[in-house]
């Protein structure tokens, strides 16, 4: 089976600075991959060059189709959902508008609705705060924002950087437990930066380690968690 | 009191003249933070467009849609031509770049059309109605009118239609929007045709009062930066609300304070600007905003 998402050899940086030095990695169709490492490694480098963001060498391809040239917004349409660092959200619009840019090329409604019932029963807190502004949600709800915007574009491949950064441990678990939904009972395919290895690693089924630009590591999700000396090293706990 | 009530009316009639060219402003400074100093110009252009139409035997009600969707037309193919290739420029470029575009246009209308200041046929009568024992113009009911139904067709394209949404969404967070597969460079481009559209329609209302000539709208410009400054240059709305503000108190301000008399008024949109500027810089609806760096 051919992978989803396929980085080869990927170069970037940002003018003059290289960020990336070659970075390889794979994500199947369906999957859940964990993209760990240090600050400054490169993690969301890598992210931004697959949705367009920075410029890039190398090849990443998508379903087979190398994404070489072509504008962020034309990899979106093609079944990727990045919820960025920071989240991304809107907060000069309400919940629903927020939700509604993430559905606003989504033409068929009998089954947009069935995505609207299912977000609202992962996260029924956005439904009570619809009509609210985006700006009055705590951390943990514009996440949760964050997330159910991007369930609504109906990806293949859901890209999240550090979906727990800043919020309470308890948060952190709810909101992975949706993630980890999404991805089994949706089938959709998860790339997940974080710095909580240790949460990342139980997610995902593979991961990669990036240390300095580059892939230091890389294996099963269980054999990483296994590995002392690769979890005291890299993942630091 | 009567007297009072009468130049409340046309006072709202001019002030709804500004608000239509405030909002065109506030649109643009909206996507890209940018005041277009040249929206005065494309209005006069638009209002050539629109009485060439008319002055070849077409009818004023048809000549007004076709006017406005040539303009939108213009405004897109401004932003692709002329702003798209300095889009990241520095903001104080694209200013120069839109003084640069006024002065292109301004010249450009003297060519086509000669500077002789033309009498520009208003569609409503000259005479008045009578309510409340005060009479009103149907040339000041019309604008008000006019200009009502061109501010309510923005507010709803705006707030609730996909591609308002996407406009506002592209307009505020560029990079969260791509993200979601916005094309904000279109939705820009958008903006300045809706922009130059809305501008128009002030274009339109005025040229009947003032004489259609190049430099028609220099003074109406300057009441739409009072407007939209006064409004908050982010806000919609406050664009709407200062332009009524503004055309009420310079025509109360003709009147009621001797020295401004007809000479001085736009020294009073002036001063509007002054105040706001040191008193309340964000304007009446405007946020108290971070810088973005």
């Amino acid at each position: 089976m051919t992978a989803l998402l396929e980085l080869e050899g990927v170069h970037a940086g940002y003018g003059p600075t290289s960020v990336l030095h070659g970075v390889s990695l794979e994500v199947p169709e369906g999957g859940a991959v964990s993209l760990l490492g240090a600050n400054g490694a490169g993690k969301t480098t890598t992210l931004r060059a697959i949705t367009g963001g920075v410029h890039w060498s190398g090849d990443i391809r998508f379903g087979g189709r190398s994404l070489h040239r072509m504008s962020t917004e034309q990899i979106v349409r093609r079944g990727i959902a990045h919820v960025p660092e920071g989240r991304g959200i809107c907060t000069e619009l309400t919940v629903d508008e927020n939700l509604k840019l993430g559905a606003h090329r989504r033409h068929n409604d009998a089954e947009l609705r069935k995505d609207y019932d299912r977000v609202f029963a992962y996260f029924p807190v956005l439904k009570e705060r619809r009509r609210l502004s985006a700006s009055t949600l705590s951390g943990g709800e514009q996440q949760m924002l964050a997330v159910a915007r991007a369930l609504l574009m109906k990806p293949r491949l859901m890209l999240l950087d550090e979906p727990s950064l800043g919020l309470a441990p308890m948060v952190v678990r709810a909101i992975f437990e949706i993630i980890r939904t999404i991805n089994r009972e949706n089938r959709v395919a998860v790339l997940l930066v974080e710095q909580n290895a240790r949460i990342a690693l139980e997610l995902s089924s593979h991961a990669y380690v990036l240390e300095v630009g580059r892939v230091a590591v890389e294996g099963e999700s269980g054999a990483l968690q296994g590995n002392e000396s690769v979890r005291r090293s890299y993942l630091g706990y | 009191m009567q007297e009072l009530f009468q130049l409340v009316v046309s006072g709202l009639a001019q002030g709804g003249i500004f608000a239509s060219l405030a909002l065109a402003l506030v649109l643009i400074y909206n996507a890209m933070g940018l005041v277009n100093f040249a929206q005065g110009e494309m209005a006069m252009f638009a209002t050539f467009i629109a009485f060439t139409l008319i002055s070849r035997g077409v009818s004023y009600w048809i000549a007004f849609p076709v006017t406005l969707v040539l303009a939108f037309g213009g405004g897109v193919a401004i932003q692709r031509l002329v702003i798209r290739p300095v889009e990241r420029a520095p903001v104080l470029t694209l200013v120069i770049i839109t003084l640069g575009m006024a002065t292109l246009i301004n010249g450009l209308a003297g060519v086509l059309f000669g500077y002789l200041p033309r009498a520009f046929d208003s569609p409503f009568p000259p005479s008045s109605v009578g309510l409340f024992g005060v009479y009103i113009g149907y040339q000041d009911l019309g604008v008000i009118g006019m200009s009502g139904l061109v501010l309510l067709a923005v507010y709803l394209l705006l707030q609730h239609t996909t591609v308002g949404l996407t406009m506002r969404a592209a307009a505020h967070h560029p990079e969260a929007s791509r993200l979601l597969g916005v094309s904000v460079s279109w939705m820009l481009a958008l903006g300045w045709g809706l922009a130059a559209a809305v501008g128009a329609v002030s274009g339109i209302m005025v040229a009947p009062v003032l004489l259609l000539e190049p430099n028609m709208m220099q003074t109406t410009i300057i009441y739409a930066f009072a407007a939209a400054v006064l409004g908050g240059i982010e806000s919609p709305l406050g664009a709407v609300v200062g332009g009524l503000m503004v055309g009420v108190t310079v025509n109360l301000a003709g009147v009621y304070l001797p020295f401004v008399g007809g000479d001085l008024q736009l020294a009073v949109a002036l001063a509007i600007i002054v105040a706001v500027l040191v008193i309340k810089p964000n304007g009446l609806f405007g946020r108290a905003s971070g810088r973005r760096v």
